[in-house]
């Protein structure tokens, strides 16, 4: 998933459990991913500060990010049925049921 | 232990900030945040960097440690206040791995980075200077940490906790949905482990549930025997570390390991027994 870096060098992206804001990027190898990707709005503008949160079909917790500078999010499901929960200041907060499959990139836009 | 001996919430930290004695460090799964705005006064710790043998699958030494705090002007008898990204993830790795070397005063955020911002407090970009000190730590408290042979003679007769999500449990996902599930070892856990996610000791905002449901979460719904020893894993050990928090430190548990090889480690083994599907 990451750039791998120079022999002997730690990588230049961790390979472990470890991603930036937003989500990791899509790479080549990420093709074959179930891609859960979206962006989350507050009155036109992209909402910086937040998170996103992935839930599973029984509503447990899956994984969570910080929302990106542009408001976007990404996460690397399997095939099924997803809820997208987002958190941002104020106590605003939004559920958004998403599908997802092998190789495809499904994309939610989100207004809070 | 009482809770107020481990955790610290976002007011005191806010009306504590400039103590002497008190250092504030941030440990993020995103080694990056810390550079877009931090808390007031806090140093950066990188898990990846920092914390561990930049050769060997290990974590740093004594010696390094004691370089690495002595660095970053932290002092054996300074309170040392960690908190970071994704719900204190790495700041709970941090804290056990603190304690593992010895550091005695130290203590979690509670709800760390997450509710510091949810709750739109200050965030600087301004990084405080400190000077260097001589830390110096004693040899790893084996107590706190398990290693694999260690887990695998504790299948059936131990509690196992598998903190990872209920995906990652019955072997649908390799790693959590936020990172691409391209690795390599096998998926699924190890045998007699019950599943009690991280995250069912969390609210939304990252702060721990009260002490009350968190034993219930244990002994009840999930069926823990804690007259035995528990040996906690997740995939690399950050996520355990969390739930290692809830149980030795919250909780008061006495016998409580880390397997901070966890998933990566166990996933990869030859010759191990691992399950998949639901717990049986």
């Amino acid at each position: 998933m990451s750039a791998a870096g120079p022999p002997g060098q730690p990588a230049a992206a961790p390979s472990g459990c470890a991603a930036p804001a937003g989500g990791v990027a899509l790479t080549a190898a990420a093709a074959g991913e179930a891609v859960i990707e979206g962006q989350v709005c507050w009155d036109g503008a992209p909402v910086t500060t937040g998170y996103a949160r992935l839930l599973d079909d029984g509503g447990e917790f899956v994984a969570e990010v910080p929302l990106g500078g542009d408001g976007g999010f990404r996460f690397f499901a399997a095939p099924g049925s997803w809820t997208v929960r987002v958190l941002a200041p104020g106590g605003r907060r939004l559920d958004e049921t998403v599908s997802a499959g092998y190789g495809q990139v499904t994309r939610v836009e989100l207004a809070i | 232990m009482s809770r107020t001996d481990v955790l610290v919430d976002a007011d005191w930290v806010a009306a504590h900030l400039d103590d002497p004695g008190l250092v504030l460090v941030e440990v993020d799964e995103d080694t990056t945040a810390y550079d877009k705005g931090h808390i007031r006064t806090a140093v950066k710790l990188d898990w990846r960097k920092d914390l561990q043998d930049p050769v060997r699958r290990d974590f740093i030494d004594r010696h390094g440690f004691e370089q690495l705090l002595s660095r970053h002007g932290i002092s054996n008898d300074d309170l040392v206040i960690l908190y970071g990204g994704n719900n204190n993830w790495f700041a709970a790795y941090a804290y056990w791995y603190f304690r593992l070397y010895g550091h005695q005063r130290v203590r979690l955020l509670d709800g760390g980075r997450k509710k510091w911002e949810l709750d739109s407090r200050e965030l600087v970009t301004a990084v405080p200077e400190r000077p260097p000190t001589s830390y110096r730590a004693p040899e790893q408290d084996t107590s706190l940490r398990a290693m694999r042979d260690e887990v695998i003679a504790a299948i059936g007769k131990q509690n196992l906790v598998d903190v990872r999500s209920p995906d990652e449990f019955t072997g649908k996902l390799l790693a959590p949905a936020h990172l691409p599930q391209e690795q390599a070892q096998r998926p699924g856990h190890i045998p007699t482990a019950r599943n009690v996610p991280w995250s069912k000791a969390a609210n939304d905002d990252g702060t721990f549930k009260p002490d009350a449901e968190l034993r219930a979460l244990y002994l009840d719904e999930a069926g823990l025997d804690f007259s035995k020893p528990t040996i906690a894993y997740c995939r690399i050990g950050e996520r355990s570390a969390h739930s290692w928090f809830v149980l030795h430190e919250l909780l008061g548990q006495p016998n409580v390991k880390n397997y901070d090889g966890s998933w990566t480690e166990y996933g990869s083994l030859v010759g191990v027994p691992i399950e998949l599907g639901g717990p049986r």
